[in-house]
């Protein structure tokens, strides 16, 4: 428990220093990161934790970027508007919820992904709100919104990094502290046996809804992030392919830990930017390194350094 | 990574300006401009689509901006010092385009940024120029939103662009169509921003032209459609008499196919396509492509007869041996843009290259254009005209070109709201 702290604690400070030793397309890219991670986080909890594979987190995280999106064109304050962007967000995952959560396996997958395209149909055609293809532009890094002195500008993308960057790194202390919880353990639970689950007294249902909702919390946290960042929110945010990338970290780094979506997260955004320099094929380069990935690392990159530690460990 | 491909380069451009040279090209032997002591190299950060069923926009980009390229490094290169572009996919997505832009100028160090296709990511790409604070020549990206809205009503001044905007695909489209014996029109289009709003033009413009014209009917096809048949039945059960189209790349090709099998070219007086006359539309239909359909794009290399494009044509085929296409063209337009506006401005400093591009003028390939100062779109004329086959030339071709000026089918600031 205390090596988690200390892990933690090295992960914060390492997060935070950033602006100050990282020129700004690095403290950029991290921040990219960081939001990956915490979609990916959220991801897990219904892939890594309860066994359900979601294929629709880019609605929520859409979510979550357009509802902040509007409310910060509107003139909203930035924290006001993201936390609110984040509630929206849940608020879609507590209607879809109720219908996803009555099925398991690949039908719970296939009606993920189902509401998914839906939300990007919404999003791509209703150009009166969204800004159809075109997306909303013009979104402001605005004041934050808190009482007198407090009340600063975001408008400097350092300061921006900052605020998001303890904004996620709080959320990833929630989600650690969930998997640890009562919650957690019922979701593992329901994973290694939901029929047995049931018998011992827990409502898988509800459980699993009530999983559904937070994943899609968080998930609309980081589009919600997202918005000032980019100062743009456009439809492929609800996109299959955003709801992939989650997917990718997770599997990459071992959904079987805490600490592998972010990890996961790091390495598919980094890896992507490395490969991007190198070659303008790099789709090829990039699919073929994932293949190799998934396929010698099974259980993820942590996954695969614990196997590697377990022998030493026996003997 | 970075000083391999550096001596790589040096050593090709070396290479080809030689060959240049000793083809007795007269560009290449004109006198070397006088050294404006400005950094070296000048970088270019190019930004289009490369991967997918769309890369063969983003490969003639390529090709078209690397060919102005080697041709002033050739020259001494920007007031003697020599340029250096790097390419990034874009992929058509919003989030990887600004990303992209923020690589350019935050990590490589970019001086100016060329590009885009896509509209979208035109208008996200725009709007963080300001914190970037670099120009961005957008030369394929057509909403109309990037000059009258982002730099006009918006001021954005980094922001220009060199390929004229949907007024080619949406007004001067209407202009051929009042002629034409039709007064039944239906479309076919894509189903985002761009299919949307050239339609919409089409339809305010042409009943502003012939007020009897009706409009029976639209099928939107989304991104990606490689089955047309429904959209093409839909239409074609209101027995329209003209079909309007705004498909293009591949979909068009794909399109153009399927409508044949429908005998939609018999049961019509007239079918017009925007961006029909791209090579790689007339290169993928080839011979299937019906004569007399109506076609137009953002430069044509049959047109103008002018010697800068004689010279072009000559130059891009020699480098590449293909046609040029008009991403080609606008990429090269930007970059000789760029030239020209620094060496005026004699400095690379964003400020002082605004002023210089506002106003500009250019004797481009696709003809003499002039920068508008007011919503900073380069202004010139493309024709549309009939698709022919040659036995001269290896693809289609058009013929019955109808040019209109730029006053006749330009949006002029301050650009009052397309009305219908």
């Amino acid at each position: 428990m205390r090596a988690r702290l200390a892990a933690g604690a090295v992960l914060a400070v390492v997060v935070l220093l950033v602006p100050a030793i990282a020129g700004p397309f690095l403290r950029y890219l991290v921040l990219n990161m960081l939001l990956l991670a915490l979609l990916a986080l959220s991801f897990n909890l219904l892939f890594g934790m309860t066994g359900l594979l979601s294929f629709g987190q880019g609605a929520f995280y859409a979510g979550g970027a357009y509802s902040a999106a509007l409310l910060l064109r509107a003139g909203v304050p930035l924290l006001w508007s993201i936390l609110l962007g984040a509630l929206a967000a849940a608020a879609l995952a507590a209607v879809l919820g109720a219908f996803c959560v009555r099925h398991t396996r690949i039908y719970f997958s296939m009606l993920t992904l189902a509401f998914g395209m839906l939300v990007y149909a919404v999003v791509w055609k209703w150009t009166a709100v969204t800004g159809g293809d075109d997306g909303l532009i013009g979104i402001p890094r605005a004041r934050i919104g808190l009482p007198g002195p407090l009340d600063f500008s975001l408008d400097s993308p350092a300061r921006y990094y900052l605020f998001a960057a303890v904004l996620v790194l709080l959320s990833m202390a929630v989600l650690h502290r969930l998997s640890a919880s009562p919650l957690g353990l019922a979701l593992r639970a329901i994973r290694e046996n939901a029929e047995r689950a049931e018998f011992s007294g827990v409502p898988v249902r509800r459980t699993i809804y009530i999983a559904f909702v937070t994943a899609g919390l968080f998930a609309g946290l980081s589009g919600a992030l997202l918005a000032p960042l980019e100062q743009t929110v456009s439809p492929s945010t609800a996109h299959w392919t955003k709801s992939a990338e989650p997917v990718m970290a997770t599997l990459i780094g071992g959904p079987l830990s805490f600490l592998g979506p972010i990890l996961g997260a790091v390495v598919y955004l980094g890896l992507k930017e490395i490969i991007v320099r190198f070659t303008e094929y790099w789709l090829l380069v990039f699919g073929l390194v994932l293949l190799a990935m998934v396929l010698v690392f099974r259980g993820g990159l942590v996954g695969a350094a614990s196997r590697l530690r377990m022998p030493r460990r026996r003997t | 990574m970075a000083p391999r491909r550096g001596t790589t380069r040096r050593r090709f451009l070396k290479s080809t300006g030689l060959a240049l040279a000793g083809l007795g090209l007269p560009r290449a032997i004109g006198a070397a401009t006088a050294d404006l002591k400005l950094k070296k190299p000048i970088k270019i950060g190019c930004q289009t689509i490369l991967s997918g069923p769309l890369g063969g926009y983003g490969e003639f980009m390529r090709k078209g901006a690397t060919l102005a390229m080697e041709e002033i490094n050739a020259q001494g290169g920007i007031g003697g010092s020599p340029i250096e572009i790097s390419f990034r996919d874009e992929e058509l997505k919003v989030d990887v385009g600004v990303k992209n832009a923020r690589y350019f100028v935050e990590d490589w160090g970019a001086d100016f940024l060329i590009g885009i296709d896509s509209s979208a990511v035109a208008l996200a790409v725009g709007e963080i120029m300001p914190s970037l604070n670099r120009i961005l020549i957008v030369t394929h990206g057509a909403t109309e939103k990037y000059n009258e809205d982002l730099v006009f009503k918006r001021h954005v001044r980094q922001c220009f662009r060199v390929c004229v905007p949907v007024y080619q695909d949406g007004i001067a489209s209407a202009l051929v169509a009042k002629d034409l014996p039709v007064k039944r029109w239906a479309t076919i289009s894509p189903d985002y921003e761009y299919g949307h709003t050239s339609w919409r033009m089409f339809r305010a413009y042409l009943k502003r032209f012939k007020p009897d014209v009706e409009f029976v009917g639209e099928s939107f096809a989304k991104f990606g459609t490689v089955d047309f048949s429904s959209h093409i039945s839909k239409v074609m059960g209101l027995s329209p008499e003209g079909i309007f189209s705004t498909e293009w790349g591949g979909e068009a090709v794909t399109m153009v196919k399927q409508a044949k099998l429908f005998k939609v070219f018999e049961q019509t007086k007239a079918f017009m396509i925007g961006m029909g006359a791209a090579m790689d539309v007339l290169q993928g239909l080839g011979a299937d492509y019906p004569d007399g359909v109506w076609a137009s794009g953002r430069y044509y290399f049959g047109y103008p007869d002018s010697a800068e494009n004689k010279r072009f044509n000559e130059a891009f085929r020699k480098r590449w041996d293909t046609y040029p296409s008009y991403p080609s063209e606008t990429a090269y337009t930007a970059v000789q843009a760029l030239k020209k506006a620094v060496e005026k401005a004699r400095s690379v400093e964003t400020e002082k290259v605004i002023e210089a591009l506002e106003g500009l003028e250019l004797d481009r390939p696709a003809g003499k254009c002039v920068i508008r100062k007011e919503d900073h779109q380069a202004v010139y004329a493309v024709p549309w005209g009939q698709i022919r086959h040659d036995p001269k030339f290896p693809m289609p071709t058009l013929t019955n070109l109808k040019v209109f000026t730029t006053d006749e089918y330009y949006r002029k600031p301050p650009f009052a709201p397309v009305e219908g």
